[in-house]
Formats: C-alpha cells, sequence, structure tokens
C-alpha cells in the first residue's frame, strides 16, 4: 500500500499488451492517481497475436478480449476508445486527441504499437489486398472468404505463413510468395527453415522463394498477382505479410527515435516523464547486445510492467529485451530465440539433427554463453536454454550435452550451484538447496 | 504476509522411483485408477518429471510457481493467472490456443504439449482436488513435501544438523 496519496495524471496511449500491463503495474502502487488510456482502436482489449487463430476459424471471437468487460472500472481507468491521438506537446505535458480535446498528463507512456507494412506496388489498392494486424483486418478477410478459391500471400515471415495456415484450414488453396531463399528468414536458420517448409507444403501450402509480386491485377478486385519472373497467379484474396513499423507519428523530432522510441534502462526516453513501451519502443537488446525492437508479445508485457513501475515513482531496472518466437503449423512446433544466424567470427553453433524425426536443435554459443537457439518438434526445453542466455550463464560444464535430447532442468542444477550469484529467480535456489556434491 | 506452499524436493532422498510421475498421470486421469487409466484416451498424462543431475543424483520437477511468472508474461490468450493469496500459477484450457509462448519462456523446461488432448499447455496445478498434491502423498521417500519455501528451509536446516552430528560420531 502506498504511504501517501499520490495525485498524478499518467496519459497511456496504446491499449494492447504494454498499455495494459503498464495500467495493471501502476495501479498496483498508486491507487489513487489519474490514468487516461487511449486507443485508435474500437474495442476493448483484444490480443492481436490470436487473429490468425481467430481466423483459421479454430476458436471463436471470444477468445480475442485478452481482458474482462469490467477491467477499464476494476482498475479505475478512463478510457478513450477509438480515439487518435492528433499531436503531442511534450514541453507542456498535452495531448490533443481527435475532436480537438487536449488531455494534460504528468506522465505518459506512448504504448502506440507498430503497424503492418504496405507493399506499394501497382495494383496494392484494389479491393482483396489485406495485411493482418488487426480486428478489421481479420474480419474483412473472413467476409471476402465465401467467394475466395486461392489466395497469395506476399511475405515468409511469421504473419505471412500463420495467415496461409489460417486460410488453408478455411480450405483455401494458399500460395506463399517469399523473397529471400529461405522462409522465417528472420526468425530461423536455413536448416531450420527448410524443415518447416517441407513440413508446410506436405500439408499442402505451396511456398515459392526467390520471388517478388511485381503487380496485383484485376479490375477492382484482385484476380491475381503477376511475379518479378514474370509468371501470373490467380487469385482473389491478397495478404501481405511484410513485417511491421513502429508506429512514432505522435512523438516524431520531439523524442529521440531510431527503429523504434529510444528508451533507457527505466524505459524512460530522453524526455523526463515520457516513457516508451512494446512495439514502438527499442531498447538494449541483451542476446544481440545492441539497440534493438523485438516486436513480440512478452517484451511488450515486461517493458509496459515496468515502465509503468517506473511511471509510479519504483526504480525497477529493466533487464533488457531479447527476441524469441513459437510457432506451431499442423502440430509441428517451432522456436528460436537470440542470435539464430550468426554472422562474424567467435560463435559456435551446436546442433543436433534428426530429420526422420523432424527433430532439430541448435544452440549458438559465444565465449562459453549461450546466445541463441533454434529448436524443433522437441521444444519442452526451449525456456531452458533462454534462461541460460540471458542471464549469462557460463556453460561450459554442459556444452556437450546442450543439444542432446536428453539435456533437462537437472542438468542446470550444477550451474545454478557454482554460479548462484547470477540465477536471479528465487526459485532457481529453491530447486538445489538440497543439492551437493558433499552432502 | 503468509508465503504460498509448493512442492519441494528434497534431492538427498530421491531414489528416482517416479512415483511422483505415475501418481501425478493417476490423479489427472479419469478413471483414478493406474490401470484403468492406461486404457483411457486421451491418455492421462504426468505433470512431473525425474531429472537426473547426475548419476544417481535426481530430483523431481514441477511447475515452480513462480513469483513473478515468465509465462504469464508470455502467453498471449491471457489464460495464465496467478492467485495472489495462494500463489498457483493456473492455465485456463477454455483460452489456450497452443501457442506454446509459455514453454518458450519457462525457466524449469515443466510445461508440455498436450497434443493429444485439444493441443493445450499442460503444468503441474497442484491438485485443486485435494488437500495435498498426489505426487506429495505419494512418494516413498519422503522426498517431496508440500509447504512454504520457509517451512521447508527450516527443515532441511535441521535435517543437516542432525546428519552432521550423526557424521562425527
Amino acid at each position: 500500500m502506498p504511504t501517501h496519496i499520490k495525485n498524478n495524471i499518467y496519459a497511456i496511449i496504446g491499449n494492447s499488451a504494454a498499455g495494459l500491463a503498464a495500467i495493471e503495474s501502476i495501479r498496483r502502487v498508486d491507487q489513487s492517481s489519474r490514468i487516461v488510456n487511449i486507443s485508435n482502436q474500437p474495442q476493448r482489449p483484444y490480443s492481436r497475436c490470436l487473429l490468425s487463430y481467430y481466423l483459421a476459424g479454430q476458436y471463436d471471437k471470444d477468445i480475442l478480449w485478452i481482458r474482462p468487460e469490467d477491467y477499464y472500472k476494476k482498475y479505475d481507468t478512463e478510457v478513450l476508445l477509438n480515439t487518435a491521438v492528433t499531436g503531442a506537446d511534450i514541453k507542456n505535458k498535452t495531448l490533443e486527441i481527435s475532436g480537438k480535446k487536449k488531455i494534460s498528463f504528468d506522465k505518459l507512456l506512448i504504448a502506440t504499437g507498430a503497424s503492418a507494412k504496405f507493399l506499394n506496388i501497382k495494383g496494392a489498392d484494389k479491393k482483396g489486398v489485406f495485411v493482418l494486424r488487426t480486428l478489421e483486418d481479420a474480419d474483412g478477410i473472413l467476409r471476402m472468404l465465401p467467394n475466395v478459391k486461392n489466395a497469395c500471400i506476399l511475405g515468409g515471415g511469421l504473419i505471412g505463413l500463420r495467415a496461409a495456415y489460417a486460410l488453408k484450414r478455411r480450405g483455401v488453396a494458399v500460395h506463399v510468395i517469399v523473397k529471400s531463399e529461405h522462409i522465417f528468414s528472420q526468425m530461423l536458420d536455413a536448416e531450420a527453415a527448410d524443415i518447416m517448409r517441407q513440413h508446410l507444403e506436405v500439408n499442402g501450402i505451396e511456398i515459392s522463394t526467390g520471388l517478388e509480386a511485381a503487380e496485383i491485377s484485376g479490375k477492382d478486385s484482385v484476380d491475381g498477382v503477376i511475379l518479378d519472373d514474370g509468371n501470373r497467379l490467380d487469385c482473389q484474396l491478397i495478404i501481405i505479410g511484410k513485417g511491421v513499423a513502429a508506429n512514432l507519428g505522435i512523438v516524431k523530432g520531439q523524442v529521440k527515435t531510431d527503429m523504434g522510441i529510444l528508451a533507457d534502462e527505466r524505459l524512460e526516453t530522453d524526455r523526463k516523464d515520457i516513457y516508451a513501451a512494446g512495439d514502438a519502443a527499442q531498447a538494449y537488446d541483451v542476446l544481440e547486445e545492441k539497440n534493438n525492437v523485438n516486436q513480440i508479445w512478452p517484451a511488450a508485457i515486461r517493458q509496459g510492467k515496468i515502465a509503468g513501475l517506473n511511471m509510479a515513482g519504483e526504480e525497477i531496472k529493466y533487464e533488457g529485451s531479447y527476441g524469441t518466437n513459437s510457432l506451431d503449423f499442423f502440430d509441428l512446433a517451432v522456436m528460436s530465440f537470440g542470435v539464430v544466424k550468426p554472422k562474424g567470427g567467435g560463435f559456435e553453433e551446436l546442433i543436433a539433427l534428426d530429420a526422420k524425426r523432424r527433430l532439430y536443435r541448435k544452440i549458438v554459443v559465444k565465449g562459453e554463453r549461450i546466445v541463441g537457439g533454434v529448436l524443433i518438434n522437441d521444444v519442452e526445453r526451449h525456456g531452458i536454454l533462454l534462461h541460460l542466455a540471458l542471464q549469462k550463464i557460463d556453460i561450459s560444464d554442459i556444452k556437450d550435452i546442450l543439444a542432446d535430447e536428453y539435456f533437462d532442468f537437472g542438468k542446470v542444477i550444477p550451474l545454478i550451484k557454482r554460479q548462484a550469484n547470477l540465477f536471479i529467480r528465487p526459485e532457481y535456489k529453491d530447486t538445489c538447496v538440497t543439492y551437493s556434491p558433499l552432502y | 504476509m503468509v508465503q504460498s506452499k509448493k512442492i519441494f524436493c528434497d534431492i538427498t532422498r530421491c531414489i528416482a522411483c517416479r512415483t511422483c510421475e505415475i501418481a501425478c498421470a493417476v490423479e489427472h486421469s479419469i478413471t483414478k485408477d493406474l490401470f484403468l487409466g492406461m486404457l483411457e484416451r486421451p491418455r492421462p498424462k504426468k505433470r512431473t518429471f525425474v531429472h537426473f543431475i547426475e548419476r544417481d543424483v535426481s530430483r523431481s520437477t514441477a511447475c515452480q510457481h513462480c513469483e513473478e511468472p515468465p509465462c504469464m508474461e508470455a502467453c498471449m490468450s491471457g489464460c495464465i493467472s496467478k492467485d495472489e493469496k495462494t500463489g498457483k500459477v493456473d492455465i485456463d484450457r477454455s483460452r489456450c490456443v497452443g501457442c506454446w509462448m509459455c514453454i518458450m519462456v519457462c525457466p524449469f523446461g515443466i510445461i508440455s504439449r498436450d497434443i493429444t488432448d485439444k493441443n493445450k499447455a499442460l503444468k503441474c496445478d497442484l491438485c485443486p482436488d485435494r488437500e495435498s498434491p498426489a505426487c506429495v502423498d505419494a512418494c516413498p521417500t519422503k522426498t517431496l513435501s508440500y509447504e512454504s519455501r520457509d517451512e521447508f528451509l527450516k527443515r532441511i536446516k535441521q535435517a543437516k544438523k542432525v546428519y552432521a552430528h550423526s557424521h562425527k560420531k
């Protein structure tokens, strides 16, 4: 409980992962101040990450609502939905919202998220060309579906292939056009990408790599796509999956930005009392060892939580972000984290491949520390490796068994004993108090 | 603040008999019977795992019900929650979509993919129908206990004293 009543106004732009996590963490330490949450989305909070599951017809729309209906009441938060922030005056601490209204604040969190990158090619404005980022996008695609036999997905990354998977499950013939030589070129190394590609193709998703869409054809509506090799594919629906870019518009020129809004250890920007979190933010990446945007759900929640606590006057250091992702297609799971395609010297790759059982484990080591990894199928121990990496544990004692199929948490216990100060979670200690080779 | 209870393991007592694993699967079966459970489809599954640390040294590990659960932060459907009173971390199966983000970030690697039963994440639920988890009750060497961290540490410290004392003789 707070020792004194605080009287701040916290403005939070965005009501997805980072925004919600901030509201929740602020309310943990400050029950009296005002919180104003502004979102350009018309709906109550929903999970974008689940849109492809909804699109696939695996789950009803209900699955999308990640917070209860009385959420804002419960957290005593004023909410302005369907409201665009049209301007921000950082110096005078005021926001201008649609309808020329003004909101003053003491602390501001920019959790404006990211938008799907669009493709600027001829015909991209035709009816039937979509991105998959918002609920409107998903509903728009669903409305078209009865008239769609063939769909083209432009982009072989996470969103592109999740969209392809969803449409395939809906009975649509799907062709994925990928510019790179391999699918998942950001998330996976070439070997893992090939295993996944084969699996997707066996399950009926067509994939072409090394090709790009040159033009989208059709009258008002899409009837096909012309590729840069001159070939034409018939389709009535196109989904663009070319990644996302941080939404910086509101504050550009007022706070320091790069690919995202630069946030420090407390997730504060270069301007006092202005914080950034989630897909819009760019923070220190502990595995890549540089400033980086990691536009993933877990990072957004963590950053929102830490930013919220710091806004409310706590002094909490953010341990840094990292890239990681998990996907599942037709019952084959794949996960990766950190550096998967090491460039330059000093890296060592520990690889175990069993192509028949579609088992693949690759762990990237640098200076006796794990910096990245890719796992296919046997993914249950991904988190163990991830946390060894994040805590910068010296793994030289267990390096020879790290990629082993039989590697499990038991093998980590001696390391916890020897490098106790690096294992920060209290639960690590719980697991090994009774372990001592001399006990 | 009352410390929440969870399952602790005294590594010095574990003989890797895997009784905990079996008791766990039976408790989470429909018939709650070892033999009949084997006939059930989907098969009853264990949520605790015996891991070897070195030769002849093992421990049984299930969900640690973390103070700051990474799985809860990573879950993109918001189906993982932590009970503020009991400290228990729970998965709401009805909202789990099988994205495996929880598995991706679990420091202990003890969440499983329940692929034969609706593709949901599976982990220790501390046996909601029982006073004490089935694995703890079944453990023949009293390796496992269900108590708070302080109780566990106190008990272990005392046991150490007894051990050191008898050793001196």
